[in-house]
């Protein structure tokens, strides 16, 4: 049986059962259980930052490793792409290991959240999983990693900003294949359309009933908790190396209150 | 005389059975892990399982079979691998899949080099040893991570040295055709 049918219950509404964790990981369930400062210049701030992403990015590597194992049936040059994620995302992991480590930090030094694991995975379709993780929470990772790299920079740590920039490559890569894959899919069978509006829909609603997305970073659209201190802003031009159309980027900018900036972009 | 175009297919299509299938292993027990590291060596490796599938796979089309064809081990070792698959701890399966099943493909492809023509089926020698190169590093980093990490070392190797017994008792996996039909038209 496929570890996506394990649940758990938080707030009332229904999710998949976190992946597995080592028992120095404290593992939330809430956003209140989360931990975390105001601020970048303070070590214990960096390190909180760096070790809540370390596990969204072993999030992405067990979703892209698990629609791998759920979907045997998927066109092969698309289980390429999600075999070559799945590897990506381990490096990315090490890199922020090791720069865990180089500041002092060790795993389990902070609580860690796994919404994205415990939503995607509630989708029965490939293309659903797609829309959720590689589309929309990668997606919101882009728009995060193009302003933290400058944040990082901004406070003297050139090392860490450097790691996102390479984790922002990659990034890019997978937003675009999802971006690909879930038109062909949908084109060669437009029920799954309605599969994707409804994994969306599904989205939204646990958003609201668990609120532990946004503490995690990569929510959609970019509305991650670290918005409020660096003035998050939508990273148009990977949005548009990852296959995003010009109408997407600009209902996604007019989401993010800056509908002046999509229309001046237009040439409006 | 040495292996025809349809028997080679077949090795290779058998191959590449089991490449997707070590890939696919490992892409379960990911999220299954606790632990970090493991989890980080598994990923990192299911991307070699799958360049290598897919060098298989477009070799068999060249062997006049279909584009990533496809072939099933004999049901007994599909079997044993999927029970190989079961075993729970992380120290288990570090051990099966670096210690039992990549030593032992690595036996099977060393056969196969052994009895093709190196001049008429030099393309198919080319991927088998970049595989067999590949596999060498993937064992390598397996054996670090367990020097540094006792934990992932096996406390019983007795028993599991009964479940590399177990793969060595099958001599043959393939399953050949008969006559001169090509490996075309079979499942892919």
């Amino acid at each position: 049986m496929s570890i996506t049918k394990n649940r758990k219950v938080v707030l009332g509404f229904t999710l998949c059962a976190d992946p597995a964790r080592e028992p120095c990981f404290k593992v939330a369930q809430t956003d209140e259980e989360m931990t975390s400062w105001e601020g970048t210049n303070s070590e214990i701030v960096r390190r909180e930052k760096l070790h809540r992403h370390m596990n969204n990015e072993t999030g992405a590597m067990e979703i892209a490793a698990q629609c791998l194992a759920d979907f045997p049936d998927a066109p092969w040059e698309l289980r390429m792409h999600l075999a070559r994620q799945t590897s990506d995302e381990s490096r990315h992991v090490s890199s922020l290991y090791r720069r865990l480590k180089e500041l002092g930090g060790y795993k389990g030094e902070f609580p860690v959240g796994n919404f994205e694991w415990c939503v995607t995975n509630l989708c029965d379709t490939l293309a659903a999983r797609l829309a959720i993780q590689n589309r929309t929470f990668e997606a919101g990772q882009m728009d995060l990693l193009g302003t933290l790299r400058n944040t990082w920079r901004a406070v003297g740590d050139e090392t860490t900003a450097e790691v996102l920039e390479h984790i922002l490559a990659d990034e890019v890569n997978h937003v675009r294949f999802a971006n690909q894959w879930i038109k062909r899919m949908i084109h060669e069978d437009r029920r799954l359309l309605l599969k994707v509006a409804m994994a969306m829909r599904l989205l939204a609603e646990a958003q609201v009933a668990t609120s532990l997305a946004k503490s995690e970073g990569s929510a959609p659209n970019g509305k991650a908790k670290e918005e409020k201190h660096v003035g998050l802003s939508v990273n148009v031009e990977d949005r548009r190396h990852a296959d995003f159309s010009e109408a997407e980027i600009d209902e996604i900018l007019r989401q993010s209150g800056m509908g002046s900036i999509a229309e001046t972009a237009r040439g409006d | 005389m040495g292996l025809t175009v349809r028997e080679k297919a077949e090795y290779l299509g058998t191959f590449r059975w089991l490449e997707v299938f070590q890939m696919e292993m490992l892409a379960r027990w990911i999220p299954q892990v606790p632990e970090l590291e493991a989890k980080v060596l598994m990923g990192r490796h299911v991307w070699d399982f799958a360049q290598h599938a897919d060098a298989l796979g477009k070799r068999t089309f060249e062997l006049r079979a279909p584009l990533h064809y496809t072939l099933p081990p004999l049901a007994p070792y599909v079997k044993l691998m999927r029970d190989f698959a079961e075993v729970e701890t992380t120290a288990e399966r570090l051990y099966v899949f670096y210690n039992v099943i990549l030593p032992a493909l690595e036996l099977r492809y060393r056969h196969y080099l052994k009895n093709t023509d190196e001049l008429l089926d030099d393309p198919s020698v080319r991927v088998v040893q970049r595989i067999l190169e590949d596999n060498a590093r993937l064992r390598r980093e397996s054996e670090q991570l367990r020097a540094e990490l006792k934990d992932f070392r096996l406390a019983d190797l007795d028993g599991s040295k009964e479940w590399a017994k177990e793969e060595a008792a099958f001599i043959q996996i393939v399953s050949h055709g008969t006559g001169s039909t090509l490996a075309r038209g079979a499942n892919a």
